[in-house]
């Protein structure tokens, strides 16, 4: 790649400005808000961190945030896979029209994919309708945390699926067909070729997936109910309902830090499975 | 690259049509715009069609609905710091105590409402302006239920695995969790015994929801059973439903909803204006009728339809509460309860 | 080549192919779903819908009935439009300055430009109430529209630095050995191949508007309702139908949308990596 010299930093600056000053100063604002310790920013101090970190509730909301992301990231794998195997074998106008399949839902409101969710999952609605037709009895799905991934997993495979898709389309066709001409089974090729070779996708649509599971506020409200707490509902009501701006920006500030460290150990798994991907 | 190539006339001239014809249609405001807080559900769908067209028809005057809770519009206030979120609350006893106490609230001078002499003696004071009653009690589906009797029939089958449970946020929640503490040995002091119960029944319930999501969960077949006011009630009654109100043999609760003007409002003039809309003869009766069923504090008006009192002296009879002892415990009970539910 | 058919490979085409199934299944039926709900004649959301009938869509259309939710469909409409204007004449100098330079700095400022596409924006809508609340604003459109613009910033960025890393520089420099100008290059040369990634960001960009909720979750009130929260408040409350055919509407809108810029500018191309 060539390096260019003839554009300067100048015209980065609109940019970088607006950055600084509605970006930056604002989550800096939110870090020191943090360390106050009573709604009128009068008092500097940790104790809405101390109260934070030493309440067992709240380190088990921030473990569950992860969680759910984690698990939203494995049930996306485990579907989006198979549908990156199919794009890879599949004609030029098949994929095309997988990738239209897969760009739709990710351009159609998360709002609206949610509410979807609710006429699926409800004690009547149409998951529990099938169960009840082929002779099974009906679960609850609304307001428990397998439900929540389920919807959360269909919100999100999208943006797991095009970077995966992105990078399958660029694996060299000439591996495959060497690893088959040698005998290998598809199982084999898909765990010894396919996978290794297709990790950054995984890892960037992993990133992307558990980034925005875990802050997915109103699916988790709307679907989760109230016996479901996540993060996001604890800032939520923590700045809006009870109003303590301190402790809504220590919970802030967890959720960030969960989502990097997520972030984090992704990148780390990814190094380890294809060491040269980045 | 393929070469569909936009023109860069045509993109700046989409744009700059987009933004452009986008800052002229902007709706003009007549007589000046006023923002009201109003409850979510059922107080902001009857006031939206009833109230909004009833104001801009007297005083040309556009409302714009916020759908929060009291407690919602109080914290939101606070931490507005000075600068009034909207210019109008609407707020129940215990709520209105803390708003005034929080400095929240604009004087109420009730000599600019002409309706004011129409209100009950207590009906205006010097901070606002009584607009409904509420009476709240036990709601269930007939079909799928026998009828309940008392606060303690929700935690025993068939009712606690149908039952949908929502916390102190709402001053309906709240009064209920204390009567149903009352009905197992507790009182307004002590409500230790309801959280006992709760955590009793709490693997079984049907659902455990913000207050704003119960009409939904009922619709939707989610629970069968909960605690609510009777305009929720006639609100998904109307809808086709299958609900029925009941009052506990232990007495249904009753308080008074009253609107406020906010401290530091923009449309202090125009908040005047829609409380006195919203209590004139017109629009209480209005809100009476089905679907809102709304109970009036006209005295001229009537009461008519579905109401499970016969007059509103009746009202009377009915629990109420005192909200200086529940104030101070109450922002401990929001966040014990919400603790306690999680899985 | 020969085929052996054999059991594994049977095995792994049941498998890849049943869990294919499901993932188009759970990708698109909600969706489908939902359109067909729209068309209840109930005021339940039940599933199928018990008749046929189009009276949410005349609930939806009534100027009086719907105002509210046709201001904040409006209100949404301004956003995204104000927003992503602005982010494409910010993204696109910027990234026009970062593309080519492979310096660690200029590595660390890209990393800040794409940032909000992985932090949790949810933090940051609380951050930017504060940080307005603090400053003495009003909410207003144009705080929302500063909000949304630093969200969406970086589909603008990031598809416009994937064009300008695939334009070949020796057409550049030809330009400019023929005597043309810095700004007549731009104009001329750079801007028309570039043209299409733009547009497919600010595509996406005026979408993630459209559809963001963490930031208006903070920043919108009554008089700046946005359609995003307006909904939520409907499902959260009384499962309004008239959702449904919102959402049928906003369904609608994309695939036409999306069919359009795909001819125009390959917009699934551009969406990858």
């Amino acid at each position: 790649m060539q390096v260019q010299d003839k554009v300067g930093w100048g015209l980065a600056f609109p940019l970088g400005l607006a950055y600084m000053v509605f970006f930056a100063a604002p989550l800096l604002l939110l870090g020191s808000i943090s360390f106050y310790e009573d709604n009128e920013l009068t008092r500097l101090g940790p104790a809405n961190w101390i109260k934070f970190l030493g309440d067992p509730f709240y380190v088990g909301v921030v473990w569950r945030t992860i969680m759910l992301g984690v698990l939203t990231v494995l049930a996306a794998t485990v579907l989006a896979y198979p549908v990156a195997l199919v794009f890879y074998e599949a004609a030029p106008w098949v994929r095309r029209l997988l990738l239209f399949i897969v760009v739709l839902p990710l351009l159609t409101s998360v709002v609206v994919r949610t509410f979807a969710w609710i006429v699926l999952l409800a004690r009547e609605g149409v998951v529990n309708q099938a169960l009840l037709a082929i002779g099974l009895s009906p679960v609850p799905l609304l307001q428990t945390q397998h439900g929540l991934v389920l919807a959360l997993m269909q919100i999100e495979m999208p943006l797991m699926l095009l970077p995966l898709l992105a990078v399958m389309q660029g694996i060299d066709r000439n591996l495959v067909e060497a690893s088959r001409s040698l005998g290998a089974s598809r199982w084999r090729t898909f765990l010894k070729v396919l996978l290794p070779l297709s990790v950054p996708g995984w890892v960037a649509g992993a990133t992307l997936v558990f980034a925005s599971a875990t802050t997915a506020f109103i699916s988790q409200s709307v679907i989760g109910g109230g016996r479901l707490v996540y993060l996001p509902s604890v800032i939520w009501q923590q700045a809006m309902v009870i109003s303590n701006w301190p402790f809504a920006a220590v919970a802030s500030i967890m959720l960030l830090a969960s989502v990097l460290t997520g972030i984090v150990a992704l990148n780390a798994i990814g190094r380890v499975i294809h060491p040269a991907g980045r | 690259m393929k070469s569909h190539r936009l023109d860069r006339r045509q993109l700046m001239a989409a744009a700059a049509a987009l933004g452009g014809s986008s800052l002229l249609g902007r709706p003009a405001y007549a007589k000046g715009p006023l923002t009201a807080a109003i409850y979510p559900g059922s107080w902001d769908e009857q006031y939206r069609s009833i109230v909004l067209p009833a104001l801009k028809k007297a005083h040309d005057v556009d409302l714009a609905l916020e759908p929060l809770f009291a407690v919602d519009q109080i914290a939101k206030a606070v931490a507005a710091r000075g600068i009034a979120p909207f210019d109008s609350f609407v707020l129940d006893p215990g709520p209105r105590v803390t708003a005034i106490e929080r400095g929240l609230l604009e004087p109420f001078d009730g000599k600019k409402l002409t309706n004011a002499s129409k209100l009950a003696a207590t009906g205006v004071d010097g901070w606002g302006a009584a607009v409904n009653s509420q009476i709240v009690g036990i709601a269930y589906n007939p079909k799928k239920l026998p009828k309940p009797k008392s606060w303690k029939d929700l935690f025993q089958e068939p009712y606690a695995s149908r039952l949908g449970l929502t916390g102190f946020q709402t001053t309906f929640g709240t009064v209920s969790l204390i009567e149903m503490a009352k009905a197992f040995g507790g009182s307004e002091a002590n409500i230790e015994p309801i959280f006992a119960e709760i955590k009793k029944i709490l693997p079984k319930v049907a659902a455990v929801t913000a207050p704003a999501a119960l009409p939904g969960m009922f619709q939707q077949g989610q629970i069968d059973i909960t605690y609510t006011n009777t305009n929720n009630v006639s609100t998904l009654k109307s809808r086709g439903v299958d609900i029925e109100f009941v009052m506990p043999e232990e007495g249904a609760i009753t308080f008074v909803t009253t609107l406020h003007v906010a401290k530091g409002g923009e449309n202090k003039d125009n908040a005047y204006k829609y409380i006195d809309t919203a209590i004139s003869a017109a629009v209480q009766e209005a809100l009476m009728k089905s679907p809102a069923g709304l109970l009036p504090t006209n005295k001229d008006v009537a009461l008519a339809g579905d109401q499970p009192i016969k007059s509103l002296d009746d009202l009377s009879k009915l629990v109420s509460h005192d909200w200086t002892k529940i104030n101070p415990q109450r922002a401990a009970w929001i966040e014990r309860f919400n603790k306690e539910v999680t899985k | 080549m020969g085929r052996r058919n054999t059991w594994t490979d049977i095995s792994y085409f049941a498998v890849i192919g049943l869990l294919t199934l499901i993932a188009f299944l759970v990708l698109v039926g909600p969706v489908i779903v939902v359109i067909v709900t729209s068309f209840t004649t109930s005021a339940a959301l039940k599933f199928p819908p018990p008749g046929f009938s189009t009276r949410w869509y005349v609930d939806l259309f009534d100027p009086v009935k719907s105002r509210h939710i046709h201001i904040a469909a409006y209100n949404s409409l301004w956003v995204a439009g104000m927003a992503t204007a602005a982010a494409s004449l910010l993204a696109v100098p910027a990234a026009m300055a970062i593309a080519r330079v492979r310096t660690k700095a200029a590595r660390a400022v890209e990393a800040m430009f794409l940032a909000p596409l992985i932090l949790p924006t949810l933090a940051y809508g609380l951050a930017t109430l504060m940080f307005f609340t603090l400053l003495g604003y009003r909410p207003s459109l144009w705080l929302l529209m500063i909000g949304h613009l630093i969200v969406i910033s970086p589909f603008v960025f990031r598809t416009t630095v994937a064009s300008f890393t695939q334009l070949d520089p020796v057409l550049l420099e030809s330009s400019a050995s023929l005597g043309a100008g810095r700004f007549y290059t731009f104009r001329r040369v750079t801007l028309p191949l570039i043209a299409p990634g733009v547009a497919a960001g600010a595509f996406l960009a005026f979408v993630a508007s459209l559809d963001n909720v963490p930031v208006s979750l903070f920043l919108s009130n009554a008089r700046t309702d946005m359609l995003p929260i307006r909904m939520w408040g409907m499902i959260e409350s009384t499962l309004d139908v008239r959702v449904a055919a919102i959402s049928a509407v906003l369904i609608t809108s994309v695939v036409i949308l999306t069919l359009l810029m795909e001819r125009l500018v390959g917009l699934t191309r551009r969406l990858g990596g």
